[in-house]
């Protein structure tokens, strides 16, 4: 086997610590005696067109490059191999210059040391095999779950840049919650104006027809990896045509079924088939089968008897739905939630009247709830006394122990809004941190702060504050025996994975945090992207976060999904990975139990696993935890690194 | 000078691609000089330091050694590390019946920018193993 060893002077970086002479001398006493040759800076455009010319005519099997670490260059001298017509795995890096040059101050040791190192290169690289790259063809598609400001940003601009996309949302409408707040922090700005833009385009834009828009949707099942999931979506009937409903609401109106609506905390009615709130979008009605008469066997048809657009519109008769969509990659943009504020002792949520949390409060608030925006109390009066209590369930071990970032915000939104319609209302604040993050959020700080009817209180524990009625009917909260009466208190509960991220989680095999909100890759530098490939995360599901900073996410989710697909380029999957011999391979599940990417697969039927290259990283934890030796780690194998370790002990 | 002074001992290192090696490049980027002892085995994650290679270590003539790894909840691999600690506090139960001290074969864990404790790390490896002796010697062959 002839194998070349390309020794780098890096000027006199190396040079000057490490005698090539006596290298030289050394290599004749490795196996197969490597040729070397010096280049001066062998990274530098002359050095790389000299190692390439020397390649070509030597034609090595194998080839040790001692130069730098090859955390710098490995790359540089693959692509060499390459252009000299070799397998670019062929070859060995030995770092002599950070790791020996530069912190070995003897030049004897240093030369010593050095050639220990070349010994165990050649040892290493004389088994090391050519590798090749594979490659997959790739569905365009993207399935993006959830339609909100995250989902919806994402899939607008995916559709933007030429790309299908499959946007499934489990409500009935689209806008994620902030659709149902009437004005937003930091500005004030008219929640429903700010989205409409983004809504209507998504519906009906330029892009409109590269969207398809599930709602009453939900995944139920994905098979398949990075480049050709399949996912199975579960569509609920709606009962109405989403395309051809005008939204009249004619159908609305001889609807003879009442229920309570729960977009407006069940403090307004709604017909069996009915908008979800005033302004919805999309502006189409849907029928809950539970409320209509048909449920309990009445043959009524007033709503279809009302459709001026004829049969066409309303389908009683629909069921649910199975589709199946073949996909390239996923986002996940399914939000977030409010804690519970009835897990909190104290707190009176749930028992007490006039006792809101922060999104039922929001909805009391809108011109699109069940008071059209009016604050009133449980008894119709305007409330005198609001106390807003922050951070319930917030920093705090005994519930989540973070800091949702956003609450303290909303709660000075509260305070703004509430004072604007009701000047001499009293407002106090219980609050265990306060923050005002970023540009704009001092503006209703101060606001708050420097309002004359506001009282700002701080609490220690959350238990320190407890939330009654007084026999009079009003509420009292009291904290560390100082009682104040309140008419109103609005609660600002941490913020929570949304409904069903377990759930979620589990069906697309990507791991959720402590706080149950679905786990980075790097909570750094790929907080976008999930630990599986192929599957992003986006806005709220990912931590509690702003719209601004959804829609942030959003777009790099759709940074990630075009960087890692694109049309006509096939998804390399890098060699270096685990591979099983399935003829040693036991069956008994232990590297797939150690693979942190879900990589390793089970095959029932031949009973062995096997791993897909696509997802595999290639950290080998699989290599050593199998017991029968079965798994090979491609360029890392038992073989080479104990021939490694062989030269270097020599 | 003393002999345990003149002893040289040969050290193998098993260092993590993406924390230690590069904690050992940052080493080297600092240009301060640290004991050349330990020879350097680079593997992507030190989930894949099996123990059979330590063995083999030892048996090949190693007086010692060590396995970096990045720090608990910084693995590149999210947990190799973890993996790592498991088989080391196993393997380390198992050498000691062999004569071969504990301190002979450590993990530590040194990140990318911890160039001052990679040095630090390496050479209080080699000063213990130093004081320990050739293992060949310690085990009576």
């Amino acid at each position: 086997m002839k194998i070349g060893i390309y020794f780098c002077n890096c000027g006199s970086s190396i040079a000057d610590k490490i005698s090539v002479e006596a290298v030289i001398e050394a290599s004749r006493t490795f196996p197969d005696q490597p040729y070397v040759t010096t280049v001066d800076f062998i990274c530098s455009e002359v050095g790389q067109a000299q190692f390439v010319a020397s390649l070509t005519t030597e034609q090595p099997d194998r080839v040790v490059v001692a130069a730098c670490s090859p955390r710098d260059h490995e790359a540089t001298f693959r692509r060499c191999l390459a252009q000299g017509g070799m397998n670019p795995y062929l070859l060995q890096m030995v770092n002599i210059r950070e790791q020996i040059a530069w912190v070995i101050e003897e030049p004897l040791r240093a030369t010593e040391k050095a050639i220990s190192a070349l010994r165990g290169a050649v040892y290493r690289v004389r088994l090391q095999e050519p590798l090749e790259k594979k490659q997959l063809e790739a569905s365009m598609a993207v399935l993006v779950i959830g339609a909100g400001p995250a989902g919806m940003k994402a899939a607008l601009s995916l559709a933007e840049a030429g790309r299908s996309v499959v946007l499934v949302e489990r409500s009935p409408f689209i806008g994620g919650l902030p659709v149902l707040f009437d004005e937003l922090f930091p500005t004030l700005e008219c929640a429903p104006c700010m989205l409409e833009p983004l809504m209507g385009e998504l519906l009906h834009g330029d892009y409109a027809e590269k969207i398809e828009l599930l709602t009453l949707a939900e995944l139920w099942r994905v098979t398949g990896y990075y480049g050709n999931f399949t996912a199975i979506i579960k569509k609920k009937p709606r009962h109405v045509d989403l395309h051809e409903c005008i939204g009249c609401g004619e159908c609305v109106e001889a609807c003879p079924a009442k229920t309570g609506n729960c977009f407006n905390n069940n403090a307004s009615e709604r017909k069996a088939v009915d908008f979800a709130f005033t302004g919805v979008l999309p502006n189409v009605p849907f029928l809950m089968e539970e409320v209509c008469l048909r449920s309990v066997g009445e043959d009524c048809r007033a709503c279809k008897d009302a459709c001026p657009l004829g049969e066409g519109v309303i389908d009683l008769a629909e069921a649910e739905v199975t589709l199946e969509r073949n996909i390239g990659s996923i986002i996940i943009a399914t939000g977030a939630g409010l804690y519970e504020a009835s897990q909190v002792t104290g707190m009176g949520m749930g028992a007490l009247p006039d006792v809101y949390d922060a999104l039922q409060f929001e909805r009391l608030l809108s011109s699109t709830g069940p008071t059209g925006g009016k604050i009133t109390t449980s008894s119709g009066s305007v409330p005198a006394r609001v106390a807003i209590i922050h951070c319930v369930g917030s920093l705090d071990k005994d519930h989540c122990s973070y800091c949702s970032g956003i609450c303290c915000q909303y709660a000075f939104k509260f305070n703004h809004a509430i004072s604007t319609k009701y000047p001499e209302t009293i407002i106090t604040h219980y609050y265990r941190e306060l923050i005002a993050p970023g540009k704009e959020a001092h503006f209703l700080l101060h606001g708050a702060l420097n309002r004359q009817n506001s009282i700002f209180t701080r609490y220690a524990r959350i238990g320190d504050i407890a939330v009654t009625r007084h026999g009079a009917g009003y509420l009292e909260v009291s904290l560390q025996g100082v009682t104040t009466a309140a008419d109103m208190v609005i609660l600002c509960p941490a913020l929570v994975p949304a409904q069903g991220t377990d759930k979620l989680a589990a069906l697309l095999d990507v791991t959720c945090d402590s706080a149950g909100f679905y786990g980075e890759l790097h909570s750094r530098m790929d907080a976008s992207r999930s630990t599986l490939k192929g599957i992003s995360l986006a806005g709220a599901c990912q931590e509690p976060m702003d719209i601004q900073k959804a829609i942030i996410e959003g777009m790099a989710a759709v940074g990630h999904t075009l960087a890692g697909l694109q049309p006509g380029r096939l998804i390399d999957i890098d060699p270096v990975t685990a591979e099983v011999e399935s003829k040693r391979c036991a069956g008994c599940h232990l590297c797939s139990s150690v693979c942190p990417y879900h990589a390793i697969s089970f095959d029932g039927e031949q009973h062995i696993s096997q791993v897909n290259g696509l997802l595999c990283r290639g950290c080998g934890t699989c290599v050593t935890a199998c017991p029968a030796g079965a798994i090979t780690g491609n360029h890392f194998s038992n073989a080479q690194i104990l021939a490694e370790l062989e030269g270097l002990l020599k | 000078m003393t002999a345990e002074s003149c002893f040289e001992p040969k050290i193998i290192g098993f260092l993590c691609n993406w924390c230690s090696y590069a904690g050992a490049d940052k080493a080297g980027g600092m240009q301060v000089a640290y004991p050349p002892n330990v020879h350097i085995i680079r593997v992507m994650c030190s989930g894949r330091v099996d123990p059979q290679f330590i063995l083999s270590a030892f048996a090949k003539g190693a007086d010692g050694v060590v396995i970096l790894a990045c720090h608990p909840g910084e693995c590149h691999y999210k947990e190799g590390n973890c993996r790592a600690l498991q088989r080391h506090r196993m393997l380390v139960l198992l050498l000691e019946p062999f004569g071969i001290a504990a301190e002979r074969c450590r993990l530590d864990y040194v990140s990318a920018g911890e160039g001052a404790k990679y040095r630090r790390v390496i050479t209080e490896m080699v000063e213990s193993v130093r004081k320990l002796g050739p293992l060949a010697v310690a085990c009576g062959e």
